[in-house]
């Protein structure tokens, strides 16, 4: 009986495959098995030895099936192993499948422009590219034959329209749509008439910025510029306001900040000045008010016009904006 | 425009301040400036000096030895090449160090007045007369033209000098003395027709008139200035223009027909041979300066060629005249033809002006022409002369405006210093009055007078200060988020956004089946190729592809941009479209379904229907994209013939049909609590059978209890015949309030295949 068991326990152990250790299973635990055959004939025995026997039966299955799922469980072990070695994959290989989109340059400051002022309050309009004379000019205080339609080339289109040579129309459409008070920016492409080169294009983008309440100052619109070129720059900013004629505005201004390359005491990019010229801003010109729809002894605001374009060769030092509209991805896929 | 310092100082009493600071004063206070230049480097050491002899140099034909004195330089030995070098000619020295030429050790130069940038003869070095002084040394403070356009006094140097003297705190000085001019009347008359046109004209008539090169100092300045210096009389208009902003012409009297000048609008057909020698045929919108005989010149533009001054002139007119800004600006574009007199004219100028620059002609012309004589009084043609205009201006509102206190004295100092009159009309309120050079289109209201403020007590006094606004959400149109979600999604299915003209070429709209006449046309496009604005992004989309292809084996790229469709009457529709392409160099089809996939991140179930193929398109590789009953769009690969390699599938979508189907938030139906039941069909057809042509018919027959009816595959091949194949399809039941029967599922299952057969397919089970 002993032997028996030994014998069993030692041919588990012994076994080579998986095959082999069930058949020795279903030799020695099956139905059929060894253990079976001896527990049958136990009816033939005293009531002492069914005891005895029925422990030692016990605890030799018990070490059997112990024995039988080690070495069981290191067989599966070692196919998994074996199977896991087999599926070997160098992932050093090129991925399947398309390379990663990106959007334009523009888009991307853009929106980055938009959430900063979005989460000042301000709307973000859209316009029209194709805009009337009267929204691009005459609501804006640049009536014909003003010398100032001579500074934005203009592309006409049949039927009297034209191409919007800036988002300011915009002004006029926004406080037509909102009324006062209001706060809002309208980014978008404008055109002007000019030959292409390395620093020009005839469609690039600008941001259009306006704000409309009760009593709106100067003081008010430098806080605001230094607080959004902070913003958009990262970092604190000096501003300076100096004339700048733009007849939609009364008085206008050309913004300039100190420069951020050199700091101010002179650079090439700011042409030894110490200052870079950034934007025109200025209080809005009662006659905009007016030809809006709103009485400028009520409401006074102030507006200005952000170089969307300008900002994306600053920010990544792109050295000619003619790549901007080139659609060449080597260039595109770089943002 | 350019400046000249030295021209400035000479009207600003006891100017300290240096040209280079005095640049970024203005910048901060007037006008943008764009650099400080010396126009004429020589001159800062040059000495007069007389040739004491002069031999010809050995081996030289042309070269001269000259022994000069150059005052407290001493002797000097100088080689010079210059004819006009002779003993006892009182010229300019320039020490510049010794030079060997032709064997000799020359100390300096003898220089042309060109090569001084005083004068513009270069034929020979300077002869002074014994009186003149070398001119001192000056610089040149350059404009941007864009910053004064609204400016018609800073077209001038006195206009400048006047706000220098306001910025520095200097006395201005006047260099005109209206006192000295003649009384009305004069040998010849004007005739104004119409006064718009030409709000004044006045004249002068000089007789005895010896036309001769300008003193030094007079070329000197025009030089400075950009002007060309050629004889006296044409110098002094250019002088006069220069320092007043007054444009002014003088003609040959003995070359005028009568005694009558008029201003009017040209004949048609008349033509006139300019100073420039061309030829202007003229029309009936430009005004002229006519004789008795004709056009003597085009008004506020350029003088005639005929009438001109010549070295035989003896008798002038000089007219000084103001002309509608408008007009000028008109006739000087329709001509092609900007001119310094033009220029100035379109920014408006002061009719009152004419006179002074009259009454500074006379000052003037003795010392350039000497032994000159009036004749007769001052010719004045004018309507009523604008009252300088009044403005009252509350000094409370403006520190309101401009966010810092000002005082009264501040206030009326500054509106002096620039010649506004200014007088108290009660309590912090002043009456202001506009000076008529400022009046013409530059100031009108109390926000200009604040800019005059601001901008003198300096924008950098002014505290930054947070605006108070209202405490409001801002109203955000729908289709700012839906643009960038769409943006988001197609970039992140490995699409790279581009960005294209708003123009399309003739030839690119022909190409892709575009009408020429639904185009908006640009009237003056600026080159060939630019001459509609675009009504589909595909033509750009097509060559981004080929541009691209060159470089690179596949990729993925994608616009979103505004299609312009024309209208009938008002602004045309702009409607944002996506278009996408894939281009690959495989078979394409997996291009095209993954551009379908893409539309379908969009527009959920969107069906796709069979399409008429388009010449651009690829004939048996285009559809229509429909949602919720609207076609939103076409996916297509583009037609063989277009590409120099490889495929490229195409999407175009219409985002603001989308935007108005897309849902504005997501509805929410229970889970189905009852299980459903599934059951394959394979329906066999043609091969060209559409899966989706079937899966309609499917859903058709399945009738309410089908829940979902999902493709599964097809196959091609035996047992099955040539031409023939079997598409497979799961069909899943369910009802919402209990789990089907057998005998209900076999139901679906046989109205289906009833129907499908009863339409001539073949079903397997």
């Amino acid at each position: 009986m002993q032997d028996l068991l030994d014998s069993a326990l030692a041919r588990i152990r012994d076994a080579s495959t998986a095959e082999e250790l069930e058949a020795v299973r279903v030799e020695v635990l099956g139905r059929k098995g060894v253990l079976s055959a001896l527990s049958k004939d136990m009816g033939k025995l005293s009531a002492e030895e069914r005891v005895a026997r029925g422990k030692l039966i016990n605890t030799s299955k018990q070490a059997l099936e112990s024995a039988w799922e080690e070495r069981r469980d290191s067989f599966e072990r070692a196919a998994l192993a074996k199977r896991l070695d087999a599926e070997w994959l160098d992932l050093t290989i090129p991925a399947p499948g398309p390379r990663p989109g990106s959007l334009h340059p523009v888009t991307q400051i853009q929106w980055e422009i938009e959430d900063l002022f979005r989460s000042m309050g301000f709307s973000v309009l859209d316009g029209p590219e194709v805009e009337t004379e009267f929204h691009n000019f005459d609501a804006l205080n640049i009536p014909p034959d003003h010398p100032a339609r001579d500074m934005q080339d203009t592309f006409w289109l049949e039927g009297g329209n034209l191409l919007r040579t800036h988002t300011s129309p915009v002004q006029v459409r926004g406080i037509e749509k909102l009324g006062p008070p209001l706060r809002m920016i309208a980014p978008g492409r404008v055109f002007r008439n000019e030959t292409v080169d390395t620093s020009h294009e005839h469609t690039f983008y600008q941001l259009e910025g306006m704000m409309i309440d009760r009593h709106v100052s100067v003081g008010n619109l430098i806080y605001f510029m230094k607080t959004l070129l902070g913003a958009i720059f990262k970092r604190d900013v000096t501003v300076r306001l100096r004339p700048g004629f733009f007849p939609f505005v009364e008085p206008g201004f050309e913004l300039d900040i100190r420069c951020l390359i050199c700091g101010g005491p002179g650079c090439p990019v700011c042409k030894q000045s110490g200052w870079v010229e950034l934007l025109p801003c200025g209080l809005v010109n009662p006659h905009v008010l007016r030809a809006s729809g709103i009485d400028p002894a009520e409401w006074n605001g102030f507006a200005f016009g952000l170089g969307l374009t300008r900002l994306v060769m600053m920010r990544y030092a792109i050295d000619d904006i003619r790549w901007l509209q080139s659609g060449d991805l080597r260039f595109m896929r770089q943002f | 425009m350019k400046f000249s310092y030295g021209w400035i100082r000479s009207f600003v009493d006891g100017l300290d301040v240096p040209a280079e600071a005095l640049e970024r004063l203005i910048t901060m206070k007037t006008a943008e400036c764009e650099g400080v230049e010396n126009p004429s480097p020589l001159l800062a050491n040059a000495a007069v000096a007389m040739v004491l002899s002069a031999e010809p140099v050995e081996g030289s034909n042309h070269l001269q030895k000259a022994l000069i004195d150059a005052g407290q330089h001493g002797r000097r030995t100088v080689v010079c090449g210059a004819p006009n070098c002779r003993r006892g000619l009182r010229t300019i020295w320039v020490p510049l160090g010794f030079k060997t030429i032709a064997g000799i050790a020359s100390d300096g130069m003898l220089a042309s007045a060109a090569e001084l940038g005083i004068g513009k003869d270069g034929n020979g070095i300077i002869e002074l007369g014994e009186t003149d002084e070398i001119p001192p040394a000056d610089s040149v403070i350059e404009i941007d033209n864009k910053s004064i356009t609204h400016r018609p006094d800073l077209w001038g140097h006195h206009g400048m000098a006047r706000e220098v003297a306001a910025i520095t705190g200097k006395r201005l000085l006047h260099p005109i003395d209206p006192a000295t001019l003649p009384a009305p009347g004069g040998p010849v008359k004007v005739g104004i027709e119409d006064l718009t046109l030409c709000p004044r004209y006045s004249a002068l008539v000089f007789e005895n008139v010896t036309v001769q090169p300008s003193p030094l100092w007079l070329q000197h300045r025009l030089m400075a200035v950009g002007l060309n210096p050629i004889n006296n009389i044409v110098d002094l208009t250019n002088f006069i223009m220069a320092e007043l902003a007054q444009p002014m012409h003088a003609f040959d009297r003995a070359k005028l027909a009568g005694e009558t000048i008029s201003a009017r609008p040209a004949r048609e057909g008349e033509k006139i041979t300019a100073l420039n020698d061309e030829e202007y045929a003229l029309t009936t919108s430009n005004l002229v300066i006519a004789d008795g005989a004709g056009p003597i010149a085009i008004a506020g533009v350029i003088g005639g060629r005929d009438s001109a001054i010549s070295e035989s002139t003896t008798s002038i007119v000089l007219e000084s005249a103001n002309f509608n800004a408008s007009s000028v600006r008109k006739t000087s574009a329709a001509l092609r033809l900007r001119t310094d007199a033009s220029m100035r004219f379109e920014k408006a100028q002061d009719p009152h002006n004419t006179v002074r620059a009259l009454a500074r002609a006379l000052e003037l012309l003795p010392m350039l022409s000497p032994g000159i004589r009036l004749v007769g009084g001052l010719a004045d043609s004018h309507g009523p002369l604008q009252e300088p205009g009044r403005v009252t201006f509350d000094i409370d509102w403006a520190e309101s405006k401009l966010g810092r206190s000002l005082s009264e004295e501040t206030v009326t100092e500054i509106l002096t210093s620039l010649e506004f009159g200014v007088q108290n009309a009660g309590g912090r309120k002043l009456d202001v009055t506009i000076p008529t050079w400022r009046a013409t289109k530059d100031i009108a209201m109390p926000e200009d007078i604040v800019e005059e403020i601001g901008r003198m007590v300096g924008y950098d006094s002014i505290e930054p200060k947070p605006p108070l606004v209202p405490c409001a959400p801002s109203y955000d149109p729908p289709e700012r988020e839906f643009l960038r979600r769409v943006r988001r999604m197609v970039a992140s299915q490995g699409f790279t956004e581009v960005s294209n003209y708003s123009f399309v070429s003739e030839e690119d709209a022909k190409r892709f089946g575009l009408a020429l006449e639904d185009h908006v046309r640009v009237l003056n496009p600026i080159a060939a190729g630019q001459e509609l604005m675009r009504t589909s992004l595909l033509p750009g989309i097509w060559r981004n592809v080929m541009e691209n292809a060159r470089h690179l084996e596949s990729f993925r790229l994608f616009e979103i941009g505004r299609e312009i469709h024309k209208n009938a009457v008002g602004l045309p529709d702009e409607r944002p479209h996506l278009a996408a392409a894939i281009f690959t160099k495989d078979d394409g089809r997996a291009s095209l379904f993954e551009l379908r996939r893409m539309a379908e991140c969009l527009a959920v179930d969107l069906h796709v229907r069979p399409a008429e193929p388009r010449s651009w398109e690829h004939p048996t590789r285009c559809a229509e994209l429909w949602w919720k009953g609207a076609q939103i769009g076409r996916l297509s690969e583009l037609h063989p013939s277009l590409m120099e390699s490889g495929r490229a599938a195409v999407v175009d979508l219409d985002l603001t049909l989308l935007l108005e189907l897309a849902p504005a938030q997501a509805s929410y139906t229970p889970v189905r609590k009852y299980p459903t039941s599934a059951f394959d069909l394979s329906v066999i057809c043609n091969a060209r059978e559409r899966a989706g042509t079937l899966e309609l018919e499917i859903r058709r027959y399945a009738g309410d209890l089908a829940e979902a009816v999902e493709y599964v595959r097809e196959y091609e091949g035996a047992p099955l015949a040539e031409g023939r194949k079997s598409v497979s399809f799961r069909v899943v039941a369910g009802a919402a309030d209990h789990t089907l029967t057998a005998a209900e599922i076999t139901g679906v299952r046989e109205k289906i295949i009833e129907g499908l057969t009863g339409l001539g397919y073949e079903l397997r089970a």
